[in-house]
């Protein structure tokens, strides 16, 4: 049977520890205060593929909306930003850290960390917008060692470590999506060409043949962000898996 | 799929009469500005950039940043290579009846039609025009006969409505069909999208054309209404029979009655150029002129609408009273082309009286 064994913390410390606990009582109880403490004092290091806050790069960002589409709690929405491109902006009262966005984001613009444990004043401050995300949140740490979970052979033992844990998480480059756009029903186009001028990747282009408009896609640029199979108002384009 | 890598597909480029210009510029000069345009929005219907508003007249006013110049509302316009129609139309069965279970204008067949159309399954929605208190038009998607008791969507409006605005999103979104009423003009301009586009073709599965001497700005025909003591707020219904506008107002015991020759003054310049009475292009059509009072008369032209006719005989759902008489049509079908003709030797400087 495998059991957790809490970290040894030695008497001088544990003598510590108390007196600062039975300091804060003291001082709650002449001059009552709303007070926040983390508890345990030291927190685990979280592992790499943990869900928490998500940061956002403006520069990766295409502004296809798949991320407030797939959004299951509908707590992503989209704004209009000064220049013109619309970036998402996401309602932490709503969110339930799936990360279904960030794993549907055909640009890697929406990037993991492992901070969960923000705090908000009020309901309306959770609505965070764009440029709350781009910047790690400031985070006011009273800890200053992790304890790690090592798991050997037989046990789970809780090791500290001196030093703060990195909060931000690098993740390798993103896989392309496999996916393309392509168009079923072209007897129904309008071309109107508003697919062309929302591609980012400038895959789709039309050129003038003879008395006929031939539009193209080249789905070797195409990057599947589904954002002229959105625009199409006669609903002609189709997301389809990438034939390899 | 071409070459690898690569998708194409062509589309043939409209004719474009004025060259230099785009091709909201040639819909405009050649059918707005002249005052052929019949407001009957087949443009803003197919617009890909949803530009064009229900205006008067129908205009599209930022379309200098906003024109992707494709050509669409020139290819789907009805008035733009306009051929009038006139007469009868062909024609399986001519009838009169009447609705068992709604209550509308004269028999309701307009209603018992697309009622019966979404229970056989061939349509899941049907466009139909209500209004508010100011009686002003708005469009309704019937899915079931429960929406109707609010009892605003039955009925005539006479004013332009804007049912072709809605059809694009209501094909988009219908699984099964679309049934749409509507005036000869948006009749005309259905079946000119079911003719370039075979997603109209495949979803709009019942078009159901009224008969029509004319229909109204809403702003001038409320002042002309009001100018004769109609309280828009308390009118409950309009009617036009035998050449008299007929308003019945609530707690008023006789309706505000006139000569609809006096609507003239008010009459928009794009009815005065049509000739088409009975909605010639329509699946079928539906109006009161040759029947008796209280009954609908029902033009059955295409095979879709004699199936639903059909289903109602089969269910019972509406009484019928015997063949409608085309020669009670003769009068205002002649009427309309007239009109079109002393409009046409105004303009050509010919005599009128020839």
């Amino acid at each position: 049977m495998k059991k957790i064994v809490a970290p040894d913390y030695g008497l001088g410390e544990t003598v510590k520890s108390h007196a600062a606990a039975i300091k804060v009582a003291i001082k709650e109880a002449i001059l009552p205060q709303t007070v926040t403490s983390h508890y345990p004092g030291e927190r685990r290091r979280m592992p790499d593929c943990f869900r928490g806050y998500l940061r956002f790069d403006p520069e990766m960002c295409i502004s296809c909306f798949q991320c407030s589409f797939i959004c299951p709690a509908n707590a992503i929405g989209m704004r209009e930003a000064p220049d013109n491109r619309y970036y998402p902006t996401i309602d932490y009262g709503k969110c339930i850290f799936c990360y279904f966005c960030l794993d549907s984001c055909p640009g890697g613009a929406l990037k993991p960390t492992k901070v969960h444990d923000v705090a908000y004043n009020d309901v309306d401050e959770m609505l965070t917008p764009t440029c709350d995300m781009i910047d790690m949140p400031e985070i006011i740490r009273e800890d200053e060692r992790y304890v790690e979970y090592k798991i050997d052979e037989h046990d789970l033992s809780l090791e500290r470590v001196k030093g703060l844990d990195d909060l931000a998480v690098e993740l390798p480059e993103l896989e392309k999506i496999s996916m393309v756009s392509v168009c079923v029903a072209p007897e129904n186009c309008l071309s109107c060409r508003v697919c062309e001028e929302v591609c980012e990747s400038g895959a789709i282009t039309s050129a003038l043949d003879g008395d006929e408009i031939r539009m193209t896609i080249d789905t070797t640029t195409c990057n599947g962000c589904g954002l002229c199979v959105k625009e199409c108002s006669m609903q002609v384009l189709r997301l389809v898996r990438r034939e390899i | 799929m071409a070459a690898a890598g690569k998708f194409e597909w062509k589309i043939a480029i409209v004719n474009k009469p004025l060259k230099d210009k785009t091709y909201f510029e040639n819909l405009k000069e050649t059918v707005i500005d002249t005052g052929i345009c019949s407001r009957c929005l087949t443009c803003a219907c197919i617009c890909p950039v949803d530009g064009i508003i229900a205006a008067k007249p129908v205009d599209f006013p930022d379309y200098k940043e906003r024109c992707t110049d494709c050509g669409a509302c020139v290819r789907v316009c009805p008035r733009f290579d306009y051929k009038p129609k006139y007469g009868m139309g062909e024609y399986l069965e001519f009838v009169a009846a009447k609705s068992n279970r709604f209550v509308g204008q004269d028999g309701a067949m307009v209603t018992e039609i697309m009622m019966s159309a979404i229970e056989m399954g061939m349509i899941d929605r049907a466009l139909f025009v209500g209004r508010n208190d100011e009686w002003m038009t708005e469009v309704f998607h019937v899915y079931d006969p429960s929406q109707l008791e609010m009892g605003t969507l039955t009925g005539t409006k006479y004013t332009f409505a804007t049912v072709l605005k809605d059809l694009k999103k209501a094909v988009l979104l219908s699984k099964k069909g679309v049934g749409i009423v509507g005036t000869p003009c948006i009749v005309s301009g259905v079946k000119k999208l079911q003719k370039e586009y075979p997603l109209f073709r495949e979803r709009v599965k019942l078009v159901v054309g009224l008969f029509c001497t004319e229909n109204f700005h809403y702003e001038e025909l409320a002042a002309f209404l009001s100018e004769k003591g109609v309280d828009h707020n308390r009118l409950i219904k309009t009617d036009i029979t035998k050449g008299k506008f007929i308003a019945t107002m609530e707690g008023e015991e006789e309706p505000v009655t006139f000569k609809v020759k006096e609507l003239e003054e008010i009459l928009p310049s794009g009815c005065s150029v049509c000739t088409d009475f009975t909605a010639v292009e329509a699946d079928v059509s539906v109006g009161s002129v040759g029947s008796k009072p209280g009954f609908s008369s029902v033009a059955v032209r295409e095979k879709n609408a004699a199936e639903v006719m059909d289903y109602i005989r089969e269910k019972g759902y509406a009484e019928f009273g015997g063949d409608a008489v085309e020669k009670q049509l003769e009068f205002l079908i002649n009427y309309k082309i007239g009109r079109f003709y002393v409009e046409t030797a105004e303009e050509e400087g010919r005599d009128k009286s020839l």
